[in-house]
């Protein structure tokens, strides 16, 4: 029960029923009147969010960019777009399965049977007619129409970082700036200005991962602001402080922060303080992302989900990417350290990598499908280059970038498609050779932004988005 | 080697300051109201240019200057702040700590007109000034680092060389000097070799931080090309700063860490955007370069011991007799204008908000200053005064900006007018210092909250004060404030004393003098009284609730 004195509600007395969500409890109304306060909006506001009022406030001072740039640096835990952006918002989204470390395309999507460089596993039909795969990948096959596959990669970097750089920002490295990665552009453009869900999530359980893990220690959102850098999760890595302190029950909890709020409201009206708004405006943000903790958790997640995505890390978050994106969040990357680079036992390894990869693939797609978001969720699996058609001394394969393979399903993409092919061996591209900028800009257009826009940084040339009016591949989209 | 008079190490960018009297005699001519005040500092500095002003003369001057501002703006600014707020601001700005309820009823008490100069004495030459002197500069200068961080500081001795500097009020100069050459001849003075020994032969690291900490300059993005608005910011510079530290090396001596230089190397080049490439030569901002003989490119450099000098100090490294560092130091750094301009601006910044050049640290021409003459004369002001700190901080606290309230009126926009007091965010440590104040009565700078704050309330001094959503977090679910509030139970802190007492309205007003160091308000007491009702078996649960909803609260978050 709740009972109102003056102007904030707190519960009554240490017996009081837990019937009411901590969302009521929360809302401390202030009256106007009886503080003689500037009004707060509270009831122009749908969603109950705050950032309308503050975006609001913000745009009628014209102070818009300037100021919603300033509160949406929240160390990079959220990305608020400016309001102009807002009515371009398709609703798009974005998985991507980093395979990170480097697949062999032999022993998934490009499989050269009874070749010299085939390996030991076969190839298996499809059920595209005249389209094989990999035998490690049954599940994929039953549902290659519903694939985009792209046989005929080539990029130039052979080794981890720089591929990792290529691969997840769309092109080498051009000083002084740096490219945002895939995520952060797509977090920026496409992000939900309302919602309390991280926009740009990795989950990740590694610490380490050689060039991997130097990779992660640099500049992710690059001249977009750390604001566009991802959160991170999974494994150890949560979000600090996301849950309340077991020493203060849900309704102490909520009364508590009702009083602080009263507190810090006067002062930011009576002062009519900038900074306070900000302080006031951080608060709010905490109440909702405190409400999507149980998004991180896996335990929250339904048993048979778990079961049927399968055991390991890299499953489990596949799992958690598609309950974050059902719940909110426009791009998640899924990673696990760098466990593809096979340079030794590269067949043993890929056996135990590649039907998890594939078992993942076909879950996630068909979840996605059966929730009625595939056509709005873009699935990208892939690695930063190929591997060797030859084998090494260890019986691994080595960094091969001349002829490589990915696969994409869902949003803007034509299911049922191969493109490009290599040769016998799997040692050239014979057809539609296709480099990273061409693929980024597929991959941009697939989900409606436009690929080449231009960044223009003061004394510099101009950069875009996609450099060199790389098109993208009409035949893989829809 | 060169030598070139003094003039040319000004950049183009800085104006040169100008002498004090006819600053005052403008000012005596066109302030009508102000006369009579500056007709009399204006005697005195016609009398005797080359003497100082007392603090409070001297902030009367540097009024004038914020006053003609807001003339030719138009515009009144606030009103003087009460006594009550003074008194919380004063505390925080130069002790790093809210006042206790009976320091500021003492200062409330005080009848004497010139109340406000003897309390900002007493702060100024109080430990606790030191203490919050020591880290607010330990974090300009070194950055927020992990908490080993923060041992290694104080175990090579860089944090007690950091509290000798404020608490003898050493001349800033003498102390820039002594951190860029780190070889100590005292061994009192040896922590000074931290700002180089931290940062581990890291020389474009090392260059990227002596700018902004000593010279008020970022030169980040001259790394790959020339500044590409502040024309003065050569890619050169930032390669010839490198140049002058990257013949450092951190060495172990039986003297504690210290920081060797070799006598030769260091020699390379850097490439533009376009791909041409230059050497790196000795120079830095419009100084001109320092001469030293430069290897051909397949030259071998014989590293004899006839290039070295040995340490006057036993068991130090050898000293190069071409030495870098004391080059940079004797040709450079010694009595550039930047040095002074810098520490002025950071200072006035922290007392005041906002820098008179803002960002602080970015003294360049893009950033210009909003009260130019005012940074002139605040810079040769120090500089007269043998870069006298402490005199510094006392004449800006005593001048009129300092004072204003910090609530805005209307059409009051300009934060660059100093028209109102500007809040400041606290410093991890001055947060944690007064919430210890605040909850036990009194505090520990070795208390773990301090520790636990810093390492993520981390900014001090930012551009613009934006409160993150970890920070947030942290003050909410962290158990570092939580347990602290729960943990002060004994029975002379707050919430065992607030129990003790016999009616809400009671526990409502010891509570808004300790923790907002002012009285409540009736409806603000009514909410607390209200909180506590009807959980007369939980009082000390609720109690905890409210002290945490008032040290989460933005009034205790800012310097108002």
């Amino acid at each position: 029960m709740l009972f109102e004195v003056g102007q904030v509600e707190f519960s009554n007395g240490p017996d009081r029923t837990s019937a009411e969500t901590p969302s009521q409890k929360s809302q401390g109304q202030i009256h106007v009147a009886d503080f003689n306060m500037q009004p707060t909006n509270q009831n122009s506001s749908d969603c109950g969010s705050p950032e309308h009022d503050l975006h609001r406030r913000l745009f009628l001072q014209g102070t818009m960019a300037a100021g919603a740039a300033s509160v949406a640096s929240f160390s990079g835990l959220f990305s608020i777009p400016a309001i102009a952006e807002e009515t371009k918002r398709q609703g798009k989204k974005c998985i991507l399965l980093w395979l990170c470390g480097a697949p062999s395309q032999f022993e998934t999507w490009d499989p050269k049977p009874g070749t010299a460089t085939g390996g030991p596993f076969g190839a298996i039909d499809t059920s595209i007619a005249g389209v094989q795969i990999s035998s490690l990948m049954p599940q994929c096959a039953t549902m290659m129409d519903k694939l985009a596959v792209i046989r005929s990669m080539k990029t130039e970097p052979t080794e981890h970082f720089q591929g990792i750089d290529v691969l997840t920002r769309g092109d080498a490295p051009r000083p002084p700036f740096t490219r945002p990665l895939l995520g952060s552009v797509v977090a920026e453009q496409l992000g939900q200005l309302d919602s309390p869900v991280p926009q740009f999530i990795l989950l990740d359980p590694c610490p380490e991962g050689n060039e991997f893990k130097q990779f992660k220690a640099g500049n992710w959102a690059g001249w977009l602001g750390a604001e566009y850098g991802p959160v991170r999760a999974g494994g150890e890595y949560s979000i600090p402080d996301i849950l309340k302190p077991d020493t203060i029950s849900e309704t102490d909890h909520a009364d508590r922060e009702a009083l602080r709020k009263f507190f810090s409201r006067k002062f930011e009206n009576d002062q009519r303080s900038k900074s306070a708004a900000s302080y006031n405006a951080a608060f709010e943000r905490v109440n909702g992302l405190m409400s999507c903790a149980p998004l991180f958790d896996l335990n929250e997640l339904p048993a048979d989900d778990r079961r049927r995505y399968g055991g390991g890390a890299f499953s489990q978050h596949a799992l958690q990417a598609r309950h974050l994106i059902e719940n909110g969040s426009t791009f998640v990357m899924v990673a696990n350290g760098m466990p593809w680079d096979n340079h030794v036992f590269q067949h043993e390894m890929h056996q135990m990598l590649v039907p998890e990869l594939d078992n993942v693939l076909f879950q996630l797609v068909h979840d996605l499908e059966d929730r009625g978001l595939l056509d709005d969720t873009l699935v990208i699996a892939m690695g930063e280059f190929g591997r060797t058609p030859w084998l090494n001394e260890a019986r691994g394969r080595d960094h091969y970038s001349k002829a490589w393979s990915l696969a994409m399903a869902g949003a803007g993409i034509k299911g049922g498609v191969v493109y490009g092919a290599t040769d016998e061996y799997g040692r050239e591209v014979v057809d539609g050779e296709l480099e990273n900028r061409r693929l980024f800009a597929t991959i941009f257009s697939a989900l409606g932004i436009e690929p080449h826009e231009e960044y223009d940084l003061p004394g510099l040339p101009t950069f875009y988005r996609v450099e060199d009016d790389a098109q993208p591949v009409s035949e893989i989209l829809v | 080697m060169f030598i070139r008079p003094i003039s040319c190490l000004i950049p183009d960018f800085v104006s040169v300051p100008t002498p004090n009297f006819k600053i005052v005699l403008v000012r005596a001519v066109v302030l009508g109201t102000f006369c009579t005040v500056f007709c009399t500092v204006f005697v005195t500095m016609v009398c005797a240019a080359d003497e100082l002003l007392p603090p409070a003369d001297n902030a009367a001057q540097i009024s004038g200057f914020l006053q003609d501002k807001w003339e030719a703006a138009e515009m009144q600014p606030a009103a003087a702040s009460s006594d009550r707020t003074f008194v919380r601001r004063a505390y925080l700005d130069l002790v790093g700590r809210i006042p206790t309820v009976g320091e500021a009823s003492n200062y409330l008490a005080d009848g004497r007109s010139d109340k406000r100069e003897q309390l900002v004495r007493v702060l100024l030459h109080s430990e606790d000034y030191v203490q919050h002197f020591a880290d607010t500069f330990d974090t300009l200068l070194m950055g927020r680092g992990s908490s080993k961080d923060y041992d290694e500081r104080i175990k090579h001795q860089w944090r007690a060389y950091l509290e000798r500097v404020f608490r003898d009020n050493r001349p800033w100069n003498e102390v820039v000097n002594e951190i860029l050459l780190a070889r100590p001849e005292k061994q009192e003075d040896r922590g000074a070799v931290w700002f180089l020994f931290e940062r581990q032969d890291k020389y474009q690291q090392i260059a990227e931080a002596v700018a902004p900490a000593f010279f008020g300059v970022r030169i980040e993005c001259a790394q790959c090309h020339d500044h590409m608005m502040a024309a003065e910011i050569e890619q050169a510079h930032y390669w010839g700063l490198t140049a002058f530290f990257n013949r450092s090396k951190n060495v172990h001596t039986k003297n504690g860490p210290r920081v060797s230089e070799s006598a030769i190397g260091g020699f390379s080049d850097f490439a533009n955007l376009e791909g041409d490439s230059s050497p790196n030569v000795l120079t830095f901002l419009s100084a001109m370069q320092i001469e030293e003989a430069r290897p051909k490119p397949d030259e071998k450099q014989d590293d004899s011991d006839d290039l070295y000098d040995t340490a006057s100090v036993e068991h130090d490294p050898r000293v190069p007799r071409f030495s870098r560092r004391e080059k940079f130091v004797s040709e450079i750094a010694e009595d550039h204008p930047l040095i002074a301009r810098a520490f002025v601006n950071r200072v006035w910044a922290m007392l005041l908000g906002r820098g008179i050049v803002h960002p602080f640290d970015e003294m360049d021409s893009v950033h210009t200053p909003s009260h130019p003459e005012l940074l002139d004369y605040l810079a040769e002001d120090f500089r007269k005064s043998n870069y006298d700190i402490r005199r510094l901080v006392n004449s800006i606290v005593l001048c009129r900006s300092y004072g204003l309230q910090s609530n805005r009126s209307d059409g009051m926009d300009d934060e660059s007018l100093f028209a109102w007091g500007l809040e400041r965010q606290l410093t991890a440590e001055q947060f944690a210092r007064s919430a210890q104040l605040a909850v036990r009565g009194k505090f520990q700078n070795d208390e773990p909250l301090i520790g636990k704050v810093r390492q993520t309330l981390t900014a001090v001094l930012p551009d613009e004060s934006v409160t993150t959503i970890k920070d947030a977090l942290f003050l909410t679910n962290n158990k570092a404030l939580n347990d602290f509030i729960k943990g002060s139970n004994l029975p002379d802190h707050l919430i065992p004393r607030l129990v003790a007492f016999d009616s809400n309205s009671q526990r409502a007003e010891l509570l808004f003098e300790t923790v907002f160091c002012r009285s409540a308000t009736s409806a603000e007491s009514g909410a607390v009284e209200v909180y506590l009702q009807g959980h007369d078996d939980t009082l000390t649960q609720r109690l905890q609730q409210v002290v945490w909803a008032m040290l989460t609260s933005a009034e205790f978050r800012f310097n108002h």
